[in-house]
């Protein structure tokens, strides 16, 4: 089982920070809103609590799936409610439910996964790259825990940078979630100097 | 829900108490295991992550099928159950990401057939079953009768087990 310390969570967080703030930006630009991002937070839980702090299990959310790949593997999911989905997709007339909206918000999924990601490159000097989205309609506990547990070898914690992302003009937010895939984090961690 | 009892990820939960549900909510590659025995009045619901155990000393059993089933059963057991009367029903096991590498390829397929494997050593048979495919699902039993439902994403509830007619379906 996986733990880490108060100073690797606060690093974490800051990483997130950082990451998100340039997947705000990136997204800003394609939507031509402004983009705001809270305060990420980094918890290292066990997986049936990580699945409950994302929200009741039960409820539909679509979900983006990016797998990264490379030196640091990892999985970063996007978990949009219906409503916030319907308002995102509206930027292009488009409707979340058909197959132009799905592909719309992988391509939502990419663009932050990607401008995340390429912070964490940078900053650790890793290899990491985004593999196609996959874009679902489900219920939020399904698709979370198909993740955790697709994603690691640590079947005890989940690790979850979580920001949420809120759209101005288009009153919507969405759930931006960092799941590393096993031991990759230590090395992360020791690359930007935090044991 | 009142009455409700959640089984959450690696947990189970066992009913003898009338107007007693048990669920599984948001399941996706994992098993919701419902064990009855209608005759005893008893139920048990697993809900089950990976399909086998690594090894060593683990402090949660409900995580694996190789451990989840026969302490499900014992626990069963211990509330009244006879082992010869339990009927299992199988709910989940998706595919919802084709995502992991090697071994952690569909994992929903491999819990089902690790859980079915132990059923099939414990003599218990399978009466029902929902399972595979891409989408997520939620199951509740109801205590005492052994009424087995479960519903998709955005979808209705189905019964599966139906206790009144005693008439089984078979979902894809």
């Amino acid at each position: 089982m996986s733990t880490y310390t108060e100073t690797q969570l606060d690093a974490l967080r800051e990483l997130a920070n950082i990451g998100s703030g340039q997947a705000a930006a990136a997204l800003s630009t394609m939507l031509g809103h402004p983009v705001d991002i809270s305060v990420p937070t980094a918890a290292a839980l066990p997986l049936a609590e990580a699945v409950a702090v994302a929200g009741n299990p039960d409820e539909a959310r679509h979900g983006i799936l990016v797998p990264i790949v490379g030196e640091f593997e990892a999985a970063v999911v996007l978990l949009v409610p219906e409503p916030d989905a319907v308002q995102l997709c509206s930027v292009y007339n488009l409707d979340p439910s058909g197959e132009d909206g799905a592909s719309f918000l992988g391509e939502i999924g990419n663009i932050l996964g990607t401008s995340y990601i390429n912070v964490l490159a940078e900053m650790s000097g890793l290899d990491m790259e985004p593999a196609p989205p996959q874009v679902v309609h489900d219920m939020l506990g399904a698709i979370l825990a198909s993740v955790l547990l697709a994603s690691g070898e640590d079947t005890d914690t989940a690790l979850l940078l979580d920001s949420a992302l809120t759209v101005e003009g288009k009153p919507c937010s969405l759930s931006f979630l960092l799941i590393p895939v096993g031991g990759g984090v230590h090395e992360l961690l020791g690359r930007i100097g935090v044991v | 829900m009142e009455g409700e009892l959640p089984a959450r990820m690696g947990e189970w939960v066992v009913g003898t108490e009338a107007g007693t549900v048990l669920s599984c909510i948001g399941l996706g590659s994992c098993i919701g295991l419902a064990l009855l025995d209608r005759r005893a009045k008893v139920a048990g619901l697993a809900h089950v992550m990976l399909p086998e155990s690594p090894g060593g000393i683990t402090p949660q059993p409900g995580k694996f099928a190789d451990l989840a089933v026969p302490a499900l059963v014992a626990e069963l057991q211990r509330q009244g159950a006879m082992k010869h009367r339990l009927e299992a029903v199988l709910v989940g096991g998706a595919q919802m990401f084709a995502l992991g590498r090697g071994s952690g390829q569909d994992i929903g397929a491999r819990n089902e057939v690790a859980v079915r494997a132990q059923l099939d050593r414990l003599r218990i048979p399978v009466r029902a079953a929902a399972t595979g495919g891409g989408k997520g699902r939620s199951m509740r039993v109801t205590v005492p009768d052994g009424e087995v439902v479960f519903r998709e994403a955005a979808g209705r509830p189905i019964t599966l087990l139906d206790p009144s007619a005693d008439t089984l379906r078979m979902a894809a």
